[in-house]
């Protein structure tokens, strides 16, 4: 090996060997850097496994969970490097349920490749010590290459399946040489995803495939309105239970169109809060607007004197923009299976957050940990919302009450309905321009609901940093800055939406920058590529966007470009949109031209998938996402009234990834936040319109084209 | 009793003759490749194919399909090396991949009709909903399988 002089961040605590199946097993501690686990006050430490096979299979358990944006891949990827194997012989399979950490923060690979590389190469380092000692001279003389441990002077090798039970009796080094970037087999390249052949054959089992000799299935049924609960139910003919949650009943049946039918027939009353009447997105906004205006904000970041900026002004502008509660909408609805005896639990869930499955399986049987084995499951999208806990409760509740195992699924007029929802936002940009044209002062207020207050996780006088994150720390130079939030008191259930707070912060801070330059005469590009003289990094993203879409270059009459950036989860994008406005319902986006700077891409072509994935899904909420809300009551209840785009109104997307060898940053959001300003930016171009509340076809159903 | 013929083999399924034929698939004959997305025939993540037709099997009754001869995307070939499944691992079209049995089975019915099918041709044939916006993969992969 040529590699051995890079140090490495992580250092190996701890290992675990299980020499009893013949195979060697490593696991490792390291910390965990999930902002979701840091808002709820968890400080985990999470483990990461390897297992070599004495049939050479090597198994990477991923702590991580796999819901689409190619975590599993992505993470066996950066293993097989260090180990010198073939990826052909790599497999990647969820860890136990206490080493997992939680899926958000687009965090699986920028938070976790590192210290998976260093246990990965720490084992490669193990088999050479191992083959050494079996050929009794220095490991210097050894050297490892798909799958086996080479003997340089007698060329001579070992499998790793026949090093493994005495690889497992070697030190752990502390710090095993990485493989140099310039080395690179894997890393970088675009693999073929492990996952991908079993969507394709029908073979992959999500959570809602979960089939368990002789179980039963449920249905579930919630109250209308928050905040409501059960008062009375009644027990129906022809149905094995009907079981109270509280705020919702399920039945259990033979199937689960059978258990559907019982659900709905069963005889059901409910407590409806007199508060529920106040649970209405119409007031909601009413009420944020009055605390824009008078409202107690607290100051989440301040630079310079703002005050003076505006005092000294040769002009100022306002800009108030509106952005909607939006669902989920998971291709996969909500699903949990759960087998429960006396002394023991299994559960399998499509959860991004097995650990906290554990402990809500511990909280409602108070079993013992060891006791209870949570099987992570292939999820037909997260988008944030299986973090919750809600139909994982519901799940185990049911289970307690029948005598078999059961698996509880959502309908989707149940999962559209009673989603933790993307807050609403109402969000002020004032800007004070100088004689030239040049922001000397941004004051961005936001209004919207805390989803960090409303767990319990933050005090009430503490800015939700998830609320205003992408209307702080831009990388653009304003000459003084202020960004103030107010959190509303809304008792919708909000969530985390894919991008959280960024898909909300980006489209103001970028929509308002347009409507600067409008307003100063400048290009829109040029005005960014100005703020950002600066940040050299950030200015190459926005130019690689620019030129990919042919910026400033002659479009198709009727067509008009509109670009917008975002730095999110520590990944740089720019996006450029080119569209049409063929109908008065409709805009039609033509081409995305997208840039990403991730630093390393571990798979570029995955995260072109991500970038396009997130283009897309925020591109459909742009156009028709909204949840309304009267009487505590959701007005969606299907892809018919919560509109996707479709293939025919797809736009084609090119992106270009920046391979910039920063720190590597997150994948599965960053698209998602400069689409929707993209887009509204070359609407305004084209029609003079600008659009400051999204969606832009609000009630759209999907036969309105 | 009900007498489905289902990916070749034959099945008598004692259920009611209203019930949706996915959850027949899915719950009692065990072959969950096919979806459950909206239940209202809008997703397609349910299609199967029908005596060479492509329905939304979640709203389609079971009793309709007596007889007849339904395949799933687990039927689609023995080996999931059908000229749509090698495409789309090639092209790495799926995300969460929840989506694609509905949109293999939907493209398998269109490369039927139409072996070499234009861009508009696929978009007018595809409109079963995907949420990761895998749409320009799956349609180069859709191209490459009429290549063959």
């Amino acid at each position: 090996m040529s590699s051995r002089k890079i140090a490495p961040p992580s250092k190996i605590d701890r290992r675990e060997f299980l020499t009893a199946t013949g195979g060697l097993l490593l696991a490792f501690t390291l910390d965990s850097g999930n902002r979701a686990a840091q808002a709820a006050g968890i400080t985990s430490t999470v483990n990461a496994w390897i297992r070599i096979g004495t049939d050479e299979s090597i198994t990477v358990l991923i702590g991580g969970s796999e819901m689409g944006q190619g975590a599993y891949s992505g993470l066996a990827q950066v293993a097989a490097e260090e180990l010198m194997v073939d990826w052909a012989k790599v497999h990647a399979a969820p860890a136990p349920a206490a080493q997992s950490w939680v899926t958000g923060g687009s965090s699986n690979i920028s938070g976790h490749a590192q210290p998976l590389r260093v246990a990965a190469a720490a084992v490669r380092e193990m088999l050479i010590a191992a083959a050494a000692k079996t050929w009794k001279i220095s490991p210097d003389l050894c050297s490892a290459a798909n799958g086996k441990v080479l003997n340089t002077v007698t060329n001579a090798s070992l499998t790793y399946g026949s090093l493994a039970a005495l690889a497992s009796t070697m030190p752990v080094p502390a710090n095993p040489p990485l493989t140099p970037a310039s080395s690179y087999r894997l890393i970088g390249t675009p693999v073929k995803r492990l996952d991908i052949p079993g969507k394709t054959n029908g073979s992959a089992i999500y959570g809602i495939d979960v089939t368990l000799p002789g179980m039963l299935f449920a249905a579930v049924k919630h109250c209308p309105s928050i905040g409501g609960t059960v008062k009375t139910v009644t027990t129906r003919t022809g149905t094995r239970a009907v079981v109270n949650l509280g705020n919702a009943i399920a039945a259990v049946s033979d199937s689960t169109s059978s258990a559907r039918e019982a659900v709905n027939g069963v005889n059901v009353t409910w407590n409806i809060p007199s508060s529920a009447a106040g649970v209405d997105s119409t007031l909601y906004l009413q009420q944020a607007q009055q605390m824009m205006l008078y409202g107690n904000p607290l100051t989440a970041e301040a630079i310079g004197d703002v005050s003076g900026a505006f005092l000294s002004a040769a002009k100022t502008l306002e800009m108030t923009y509106t952005l909607p509660y939006l669902a989920h909408a998971c291709m996969e609805v909500l699903s949990c299976t759960v087998s429960l005896t006396a002394n023991s639990c299994d559960i399998w869930a499509p959860t991004q957050a097995p650990s906290w499955v554990l402990g809500t399986v511990m909280s409602l049987t108070n079993l013992p940990a060891s006791s209870i084995n949570v099987h992570p499951t292939l999820m037909g999208g997260g988008l944030g919302r299986k973090i919750e806990q809600d139909y994982i409760a519901q799940a185990v509740q049911v289970a307690k009450a029948v005598s078999k195992p059961v698996k509880l699924t959502w309908s989707r007029e149940e999962d559209m309905a009673n989603d933790q929802y993307r807050p609403f936002a109402l969000a002020r940009v004032k800007a004070a321009l100088d004689s030239k044209g040049n922001i000397i002062g941004w004051a961005n207020r936001i209004v919207s609901p805390s989803i960090l207050y409303q767990r319990g996780w933050i005090p009430d006088n503490v800015v939700d940093t998830q609320s205003t994150e992408g209307a702080t720390g831009l990388p653009y130079n304003f000459g003084s800055r202020i960004v103030e939030y107010i959190r509303h008191p809304g008792t919708v259930p909000v969530g985390f939406w894919r991008s959280v707070g960024h898909s909300i912060n980006t489209f103001v801070v970028e929509s308002a920058l347009d409507e600067i330059a409008l307003a100063t005469n400048t290009d829109p590009l040029t005005l960014r590529q100005r703020l950002l003289v600066n940040d050299m990094r950030s200015l190459n993203v926005l130019n690689q966007a620019a030129s990919l879409a042919g910026w400033g270059t002659p479009l198709t009459k009727g067509h008009a470009r509109g670009i917008a950036f975002a730095a999110s989860f520590g990944s740089i994008v720019a996006e450029a949109a080119e569209v049409s406005h063929p109908s008065s319902s409709t805009i039609r986006v033509h081409k995305v031209a997208c840039a990403i700077d991730c630093g390393t891409a571990i798979n570029p072509d995955s995260v072109e998938a991500q970038m396009q994935g997130g283009i897309f899904h925020g591109l459909s909420a742009a156009m028709w996402g909204e949840v309304k809300f009267t009487n505590g009551t959701a007005n969606v209840r299907n892809f018919s009234n919560y509109r996707v785009l479709l293939m025919r109104e797809a736009p084609v997307i090119s992106v270009k990834i920046i391979q910039s060898g920063a720190p590597i940053g997150g994948a599965g959001e960053p698209g998602v936040p400069p689409i929707a300003p993209a887009v509204a930016n070359a609407y305004a171009k084209l029609t003079g319109t600008r659009v400051r509340t999204l969606p832009f076809f609000p009630g759209s159903h999907m036969s309105d084209d | 009793m009900i007498t489905l013929i289902v990916n070749g083999k034959n099945y008598s399924v004692n259920v009611d003759s209203g019930t949706p034929l996915l959850w027949v698939l899915r719950d009692i004959l065990q072959l969950t490749g096919t979806k459950y997305g909206c239940g209202i025939e809008i997703c397609g993540a349910c299609t199967v194919l029908v005596n060479g037709s492509a329905h939304k099997s979640c709203d389609m009754d079971v009793g309709e399909v007596a007889g007849k001869k339904v395949v799933t995307i687990e039927g689609l070939s023995p080996d999931g090396t059908h000229p749509l499944q090698k495409a789309w691992i090639d092209q790495q079209v799926p995300q969460c991949g929840y989506c694609q049995s509905g949109m293999i089975m939907k493209a398998a019915e269109l490369l039927a009709k139409k072996p070499n099918p234009t861009d508009s041709d696929i978009d007018g044939a595809m409109s079963n909903i995907c949420v990761c916006g895998t749409y320009q993969r799956i349609r180069a992969a859709i191209h490459q399988a009429a290549k063959g």
